[in-house]
C-alpha cells in the first residue's frame, strides 16, 4: 500500500494505526512460530537421522539373511515359503498437529506374523528362511517409522519456508509500508489542520476590515 | 540276516557304483575358487551334463544349475526306487515320501497364491514316488480340497478331515505341512521293521534326524517367544534322545541358550555347544551344527553291511547333501560371499 493511494482521513489513520499494531503483533507471533518450528525441525531431523542409519542396518541385515537363505535353502525353498505367507502388513494413516500444522502419524499394524501363523510349516521350514522373514519385518517396520518422520521432516521444511517469508513480509514490506501510509496521512492532516488555520485567520483580517 | 525281502545286493551294486561319481571334499575347494560359470561347467562335467542341457532352453545362469541338480537327483532317485523289490522298495519309497510333501506343499503354496501350473511346475522337484505325470494331475486341480483328496489317494495315505478343517477355518497351510511332516516320520519308523541289524540302524537314524528335527522347532519356536505347551504341538514322536519328557524339558526354557545348555547330555550337543552366542537373536549357527552331526551319523555307518539297505540310504542321503553342497557354493560365489563364510556353510 503505498502512501499516495490512502484518503488522508482521520478515520483512515486510525485505521492505519490499528493495522500497524496488528501486523507487528502477528510478525513477533511469525517470529516466534518460526523460531520453535526451526527448534522442532532440528528435533526431527536427529530422530530421522538416526532412522537412516537404522533403515540402513536393517536393510544390511536383511540382505544378508535372505542372501544365506538363498544360498543354504536355495531360490526354490526361499520362493516357495514366500508364496505361502497370507498375511499382509497393514498400515494406518493418522495425522498429529505440531504448532498449528498438521503431520502424518503412521502406525504400521500386522507386520510381524508369529512363525505359527505365517502361513507356512513350522516343522520343515528351514530356520535360515524364518530368520529372513524376521529380518524384513524388522526392516519394513523400521521403513514405516521412518515414512512418517521423513514427511514430518519435509513438511516443518516447506512450513518453515512459508512462515520465514511472511516474517520478511511483514517486516520488510507490509509494516514499512503502513507506518509509511501513517506518515503519510499524519503529513496530510496537519498540512490541511495548517491550511484550515490560515483560511480561518485569512477569514477572520478580512471580517475585521470589513468592519 | 537280509537279503531276504528284496534285492538288496543289486540295488546296493547299483549304488555303489554311483557313489563313487559323487563329489568329495576336494572337488568342493576347487569350486570355491571358481566363478559361478566355471562352477556350472564343471558340474556339468561331473555328471550333470543331460539335465543342464535338457533344461538350458527354459533356464539360465544358477536357476539353470538348482533345478539341474535337482532334476539330477530326482531321475537316480527314481531309478533306485524302481530298481528296489520288497521290502528294500517300502522302506526307499518310505524314506522318498518327503519328496511326494515337498511336492505338494509346493502345489498347494502355489495355488493359494495364485500361480499358473508352469510356475508351479517349475519349482517341483519329483524325487518320489509320484512321478511328473502324478503332480502334472494334481496341478491342474482347481480347489485345495481336490488336490489333498487326489494326494491322498495317489499316497494311500488319507489327510484326516479335521487337518483339513483346521487348514480351511484359519487359511494357513501350516497346518497340512506340519501334518505331512509328523505323518512323514510316523510311516517311516513303522515301515523300517527293526528286524535285522541294518534296519535297526536305519531306524536310529532316523529316530536322530527327528531329534535335530524337533530340536531345530523348538529353537525355532523360541526365538519367536513360543514356548511350553503350545510348542509341543509340533514335536515329532518317535526321537532317539528327545522323547516327550526331554521335549517338554526343552521346551519350557526360556532361552535358546537354556535349551542348548538343557540338550547337554544328548549326542548332537558337541556340535552346536561353541555355535551359541547370547548376544546374537539366530540360530543358524545351531541349525549348522545339527546339520554337520546328521550327516556326521550317516557317515558312521556308510561302510557297514554292505548288502543291505544300508548302502542305498547312504547314498541317498550323500546325494541331497551333494546337490545342497553344490547349490550353497554356485549361490555363494554369485552373492559375492567370503569363501570361508561358503565353507561354513557347507555340509562335507
Amino acid at each position: 500500500m503505498s502512501g499516495k493511494e490512502v484518503t488522508p482521513t482521520r478515520s483512515v489513520l486510525l485505521d492505519l494505526k490499528k493495522k500497524i499494531k496488528l501486523s507487528q503483533s502477528g510478525y513477533k507471533i511469525m517470529k516466534m512460530k518460526r523460531d520453535g518450528l526451526i527448534i522442532e525441525f532440528f528435533e526431527v531431523m536427529e530422530k530421522a537421522r538416526k532412522m537412516r542409519a537404522g533403515v540402513s542396518s536393517d536393510y544390511e541385515a536383511a540382505m544378508e539373511k535372505i542372501t544365506i537363505a538363498r544360498v543354504v535353502e536355495g531360490e526354490i525353498a526361499v520362493k516357495s515359503a514366500a508364496y505361502a505367507i497370507k498375511s499382509e502388513p497393514q498400515v494406518k494413516l493418522g495425522s498429529k498437529s505440531i504448532m498449528g500444522m498438521m503431520v502424518p502419524k503412521v502406525e504400521a499394524t500386522a507386520i510381524h506374523t508369529s512363525l505359527v501363523d505365517k502361513g507356512y510349516g513350522v516343522i520343515s521350514t528351514s530356520a535360515y528362511i524364518e530368520e529372513a522373514a524376521a529380518a524384513f519385518e524388522k526392516l519394513l517396520d523400521t521403513l514405516v517409522r521412518a515414512a512418517e518422520i521423513e514427511t514430518t521432516m519435509k513438511k516443518l521444511l516447506d512450513e518453515i519456508e512459508k512462515t520465514k517469508r511472511r516474517v520478511n513480509a511483514l517486516e520488510f514490506k507490509i509494516i514499512p509500508e503502513l507506518k509509511e501510509s501513517e506518515r503519510f496521512v499524519k503529513f496530510r492532516l496537519e498540512e490541511m489542520e495548517r491550511e484550515n488555520t490560515t483560511r480561518l485567520k485569512h477569514l477572520k483580517r478580512k471580517g475585521e476590515a470589513a468592519e | 540276516m537280509f537279503g531276504r525281502k528284496g534285492n538288496y545286493a543289486y540295488a546296493a551294486a547299483r549304488v555303489k557304483a554311483k557313489k563313487a561319481h559323487l563329489l568329495g571334499e576336494e572337488d568342493y575347494s576347487k569350486m570355491l575358487m571358481m566363478t559361478p560359470q566355471e562352477i556350472s561347467r564343471y558340474i556339468s562335467e561331473a555328471g550333470y551334463a543331460k539335465e543342464m542341457a535338457d533344461l538350458a532352453n527354459r533356464e539360465s545362469g544358477l536357476n539353470l544349475l538348482e533345478r539341474a541338480t535337482y532334476a539330477n537327483m530326482a531321475n537316480i532317485f527314481g531309478s533306485i526306487l524302481l530298481a528296489s523289490t520288497g521290502d528294500l522298495r517300502d522302506m526307499v519309497s518310505a524314506y522318498l515320501t518327503k519328496w511326494d510333501n515337498w511336492n505338494l506343499k509346493v502345489i498347494l503354496r502355489g495355488k493359494s497364491y495364485g500361480l499358473d501350473a508352469d510356475g508351479i511346475r517349475e519349482d517341483l522337484v519329483p524325487a518320489g514316488s509320484l512321478g511328473a505325470e502324478s503332480l502334472d494331475k494334481l496341478i491342474s486341480m482347481e480347489s485345495e480340497e481336490d488336490i489333498l483328496a487326489a494326494f491322498s489317494k495317489m499316497t494311500h495315505s488319507a489327510i484326516p478331515q479335521e487337518v483339513v478343517s483346521a487348514y480351511k477355518a484359519k487359511s494357513n497351510l501350516a497346518e497340512i505341512e506340519d501334518f505331512l511332516d509328523r505323518r512323514y516320520y510316523e510311516h517311516l519308523l513303522d515301515v523300517i521293521r527293526p528286524v535285522d541289524r541294518p534296519s535297526f540302524i536305519f531306524r536310529d537314524y532316523v529316530s536322530k534326524e527327528i531329534d535335530v528335527r524337533n530340536f531345530e522347532t523348538i529353537l525355532k519356536l523360541k526365538l519367536d517367544g513360543v514356548r511350553g505347551e503350545q510348542a509341543m504341538k509340533y514335536i515329532i514322536p518317535g526321537g532317539k534322545q528327545i522323547d516327550a519328557k526331554a521335549a517338554a524339558q526343552l521346551a519350557a526354557t526360556e532361552t535358546v541358550a537354556e535349551a542348548v545348555a538343557e540338550a547337554s547330555q544328548m549326542g548332537f550337543y558337541e556340535d552346536i555347544k561353541d555355535a551359541i552366542d547370547p548376544q546374537a537373536a539366530s540360530i543358524r549357527k545351531v541349525v549348522s551344527g545339527m546339520k554337520r552331526y546328521e550327516m556326521m551319523q550317516s557317515k558312521k555307518f556308510s561302510h557297514l553291511y554292505p548288502l543291505s539297505v544300508i548302502p542305498v540310504l547312504d547314498y541317498m542321503i550323500h546325494k541331497e547333501n551333494e546337490v545342497n553342497n553344490i547349490r550353497t557354493v554356485a549361490r555363494g560365489a554369485e552373492s559375492g560371499l567370503d569363501r570361508e563364510v561358503i565353507k561354513g556353510l557347507l555340509v562335507i
